[in-house]
């Protein structure tokens, strides 16, 4: 099954070129071109993973993984960014995001960012789903 | 204790490193869409080494995008040039509008990151003025972050530049903001140096919601 993906920038051409080259490698993309667009997006649910851009107007990409991660708690996020600094790499990775990649990224290298994201996140659900199942048993005294 | 001039020194520097990293930013995201569209080049070769015959409306859409990147950066580096330049004499005569669409340019990624719009108004051309290029571009980036602050809700900066009897003078507005808090932070230490430096003066009016530089004649 194809791994669904959010694909979040504010450059047009970017998204453009990026859906057209993921989709070309068996992904189903969506795109959205702000934080906000992004987090409309999420709420209908059902990606495996997003790639989320480090600088956009407005909500920056930080603000938004918080606010995916808030929303979502399962869903991967790679972020992407212009200038990678250590710090930023740091901090996005303790607010969880699951990898930092540098622009211009590696199609190849970010493709298996997100076969493996999805892996994560089929990992995630699965112990959420044994999570809940656990409580629906210990509630009902089974 | 810091002084004056070592304070001067460092605003310039911050100035300086901030507006090459926020443009070598924006330089980064033109080379990540020329490299992607090199991709897709390559993607529809090996498609159609397999098979797929090569549509010529796609290749036209990959080459102007590589095109419009390719100026784009192209731009970016002579505004980075032209302000590395800036710095090139102490004192010189520039025209004022030039300075002010630089000014406009190197803010670019500053003001689309406050969702705002910068509506440029250049006077008469050339309006010739004699100072110091880096440390005036140093100041109104200052005030260019400053008045992005204080901002209208309609988020659009009007920025020009004009003769007045005296000299010359950069009006930024509408900064409705102005009326509320924050204003007191302006011009703080640094800025009050720069001024001094440049021989200039800032008058801010939050009733009229404006933000004046004035340059005299030297």
């Amino acid at each position: 099954m194809a791994e669904k993906i959010l694909l979040v920038d504010d450059e047009t051409d970017f998204l453009e070129v990026m859906s057209e080259r993921m989709s070309a490698r068996g992904m189903e993309v969506t795109t959205a071109e702000s934080a906000l667009d992004a987090l409309e997006q999420v709420e209908k649910g059902g990606f495996d993973a997003i790639v989320l851009d480090l600088m956009m107007p407005g909500m920056d990409g930080l603000e938004t993984l918080k606010a995916i991660k808030r929303k979502r708690p399962e869903l991967q996020v790679i972020l992407l960014s212009g200038h990678a600094t250590l710090e930023k790499g740091i901090e996005a990775m303790k607010l969880g995001a699951m990898d930092f990649v540098e622009k211009p990224a590696d199609i190849d290298a970010l493709t298996e960012k997100i076969h493996k994201a999805r892996a994560e996140k089929m990992v995630l659900v699965e112990k959420q789903m044994e999570t809940k199942l656990k409580n629906i048993i210990n509630a009902r005294g089974w | 204790m810091t002084t004056t001039t070592d304070l001067t020194g460092w605003t310039g520097l911050q100035f300086f490193g901030r507006t090459t990293a926020s443009v070598s930013h924006e330089l980064k995201n033109a080379l990540a869409i020329i490299k992607e569209n090199a991709g897709l080049l390559n993607d529809y070769l090996l498609m159609a080494e397999k098979g797929t015959p090569l549509k010529p409306e796609r290749l036209k859409i990959v080459a102007d995008r590589i095109d419009q990147q390719t100026r784009r950066a192209d731009t970016l580096i002579k505004h980075l040039n032209r302000f590395g330049h800036s710095i090139d004499e102490p004192l010189t005569t520039v025209d004022l509008n030039e300075i002010v669409s630089l000014l406009a340019a190197l803010t670019q990624r500053e003001v689309s990151m406050k969702q705002a719009t910068l509506q440029l108004a250049m006077g008469e051309s050339p309006m010739t003025v004699k100072t110091a290029p880096f440390w005036l571009l140093t100041f109104l980036g200052h005030c260019m972050t400053f008045s992005l602050k204080v901002l209208g809700p309609e988020k659009v900066l009007h920025l020009q530049a004009e003769k007045v009897e005296d000299g010359t003078r950069i009006l930024f507005s509408p900064l409705s903001g102005l009326q509320g808090a924050g204003q007191e932070d302006f011009p703080g230490e640094a800025e009050m140096a720069l001024l001094k430096s440049l021989d200039a003066a800032c008058h801010i009016d939050p009733d009229a919601g404006t933000l004046l530089v004035n340059l005299t004649n030297r």
